[in-house]
């Protein structure tokens, strides 16, 4: 099952190493990824996951993260659509 | 201090912790830590040296359990923090308040591998609540505030601050931050009428205790519920101590080492309260026959854990302490549950222990039970891990959850020591015993020597069966007696050993020593060793095997078919 996820963190050097760490951790596999700097220095993270288990396992662990301020669940062809711009 | 008069990092790192009321740190010193242990010197914050950073950030852990605030612990780069990681680990699996500070080299070294150089702040991703790296002075009092107020906030959990060296000798004017303040989690008023319903609905409901009741601050809320309700219980390893032993319907521990009536009334209930608990596996056994008819009232501060392994029907993501006293109201004098209550009372007196044991050699449980009803009521006990730990589980029983401090989620041996030393210095009029396993003692064993330095009155109770025993006893059930690298027959003179710490204490071997030589070590002014040579033929009974359910308890010599 895949799911694509829209994160948005805080600016740390470090964020992305977190976000893929529990994505991996709670068993998801990355299959796409696209990482932006917004104009407000935060930094929105798109994954495609796939994986057996319900998003929320990840999700719920995601937002546990203490530089991580949103995580949305998107509809599935929107990830395409913005790696793709 | 005058205004604008300038300071060091490292000293505004001391100053940070004796604002938050530290008095107590845990470490060892190491070259990029240096400037710190320097603010150290003379300081209002003590510190205690450990003989190992695991040792060191265990006392720490021991500290933070026996006490409910936060540990505090120090430790070089390189070596020095690769040394905290399992300690760290442990804290997160057990959601300890801990605050690790780390010296780093310098920041214009880093990535070059200089000496005694790794990558901490990558290490402690995997190992901790949240973590830092201070690479601009002035972030270096808002960094430590906010691990503070993350380590004790919510869920707690370790927190790691790695600082530079260049960082800790750079100048600062000492400001204190503006304080965030952390929200509590409200329930939702949908969610407490639901779980109501449940409630009232229910006429066999079992609660299921965990250690974030103690955590949470919510053990006077939890009794308080039981005595309106009468609802029956059963607690987690790390749950043991949020109800008082002689509750009437608190059965003990549950899960693959719990008590039969405890295993047995969980599978037959019809509405399972989860209170600061998370359904681990040594808890569930086989997760698909749980409580299987049951319907489940999950209640915890960490909405991650409501839904993980096993769905609720309602679930309410807030602080017990809230949630409790509603439901008390709610349903207090309102459920129709008594013959399920004399039920699982008939349980209790069925499946009692049975503490008579045939033959003169000494039967663990029944010199732990006979320990806890000598403890006074300001006491501690630790452990390790593995039979022994187990025994304590089953047979002690304790006021409160500070007074049991056993590793629970990673199952880490060498940690009985350490956090036995971290809880008598929280708490220096309690009495502290560490109850540890031949195998689980040698594992840190170096801190003796902190008790030698500074005459802690730790008592420790050496049980010896001179194997890793429950390696042993999977391997003698599950594994055809295949008994590979657990004989520990070899094992060193304890008692000589002690002796160079300048530790007393006596071997006993017969039951009919036992009841002196406890008395002797409790009565003991200083730190004491009782090395107990017990029974090695008992085992840890009861047992779920793995994979089985928990109504399927092996509680005699089964193979595995």
């Amino acid at each position: 099952m895949m799911h694509n996820l829209e994160i948005i963190v805080k600016p740390c050097p470090e964020v992305l190493e977190r976000v893929l760490r529990v994505t991996r951790h709670r068993g998801f596999k990355v299959t796409q990824m696209q990482m932006l700097t917004n104009n407000d220095a935060s930094i929105a993270i798109s994954l495609m996951v796939e994986a057996e288990r319900a998003i929320e396992l990840l999700t719920n662990q995601l937002v546990k993260l203490i530089d991580v301020t949103q995580c949305k669940v998107l509809p599935n062809n929107q990830l395409d659509k913005t790696v793709n711009a | 201090m005058e205004v604008g008069q300038k300071i060091r990092g490292a000293d505004a790192v001391i100053k940070v912790l004796a604002a938050h009321g530290v008095t107590t740190v845990f470490g060892y010193p190491g070259g990029a830590i240096m400037p710190i242990y320097d603010a150290l010197y003379g300081s209002p914050v003590e510190h205690l040296l450990s003989r190992h950073e695991q040792g060191a950030a265990f006392a720490a852990v021991g500290y933070a359990r026996a006490s409910g605030k936060t540990g505090v612990c120090f430790a070089t780069s390189g070596p020095g923090a690769t040394n905290l990681i399992t300690s760290l680990a442990d804290a997160l699996l057990d959601s300890v308040p801990l605050v690790a500070i780390t010296g780093q080299v310098s920041t214009s070294v880093i990535g070059t591998d200089a000496f005694q150089e790794i990558d901490v702040l990558g290490m402690s991703l995997s190992c901790t609540k949240h973590s830092f790296m201070v690479t601009d002075i002035n972030e270096l009092i808002p960094t430590l505030y906010r691990a503070f107020e993350i380590a004790a906030s919510g869920r707690p959990g370790p927190v790691l601050v790695d600082i530079p060296k260049d960082i800790q000798i750079s100048e600062l004017e000492y400001k204190t931050p503006l304080q965030s303040v952390t929200e509590e989690l409200q329930a939702d008023s949908a969610d407490l009428v639901a779980a109501v319903e449940l409630l009232k609905a229910s006429k066999k409901p079992m609660l299921y205790v965990g250690g974030g009741v103690g955590m949470g601050g919510a053990v006077a809320h939890l009794r308080e519920f039981i005595r309106q309700t009468q609802v029956p219980s059963v607690a987690t390893l790390k749950g043991l101590g949020s109800i008082a032993h002689d509750t009437p319907g608190y059965l003990g521990m549950l899960g693959m080492h719990g008590g039969k009536a405890a295993n047995l009334a969980v599978q037959e209930c019809d509405l399972l309260i989860v209170v600061g608990a998370r359904f681990d596996d040594r808890v569930t056994g086989r997760l698909a026959s749980f409580a299987s008819n049951a319907k489940v009232l999950h209640l915890d501060i960490d909405a991650a854990e409501l839904g993980k392994l096993r769905q609720p029907d309602v679930a309410i993501a807030a602080e017990l302490q809230c949630v409790l006293p509603h439901l008390t109201e709610a349903v207090a004098g309102q459920l129709n549950i008594d013959s399920w209550v004399n039920k699982v009372s008939a349980m209790e007196v069925e499946h009692r222990w049975d503490y008579n044991h045939p033959g003169k050699l000494i039967f663990a449980p029944a010199m732990l039970r006979r320990l806890a009803n000598k403890l006074p009521e300001d006491s501690v006990v630790s452990c390790d891990v593995g039979q022994h730990q187990m025994w304590v589980a089953q047979h002690m029983w304790f006021r409160r959850p500070e007074d049991h401090l056993s590793s629970a989620g990673l199952g880490t041996m060498g940690f009985g020591l350490p956090a036995a030393i971290g809880a008598q210095i929280a708490r220096p009029n309690a009495t502290v015993v560490a109850v540890s396993g031949d195998g689980s003692f040698m594992m840190n064993v170096q801190e003796l020597t902190t008790i030698k330095r500074k005459k802690l009155p730790v008592k420790i109770l050496l049980v010896d069966n001179q194997k890793l025993g429950m390696v042993k006893q999977w391997q003698q059930l599950f594994f055809e007696e295949r008994y590979s690298e657990t004989d520990l027959s070899d094992n060193p003179n304890f008692i000589l050993m002690a002796s160079a710490f300048d530790i007393p204490g006596k071997t006993i071997t017969q039951a009919d020593e036992v009841e002196q030589a406890l008395d002797e070590m409790l009565n003991a002014p200083g730190p004491y060793m009782l090395h107990v040579a017990i029974d090695d033929a008992f085992n840890v009974w009861p047992l779920v095997p793995p994979g089985a359910s928990n109504s399927d308890m092996m509680d005699q010599m089964e193979k595995q078919t």
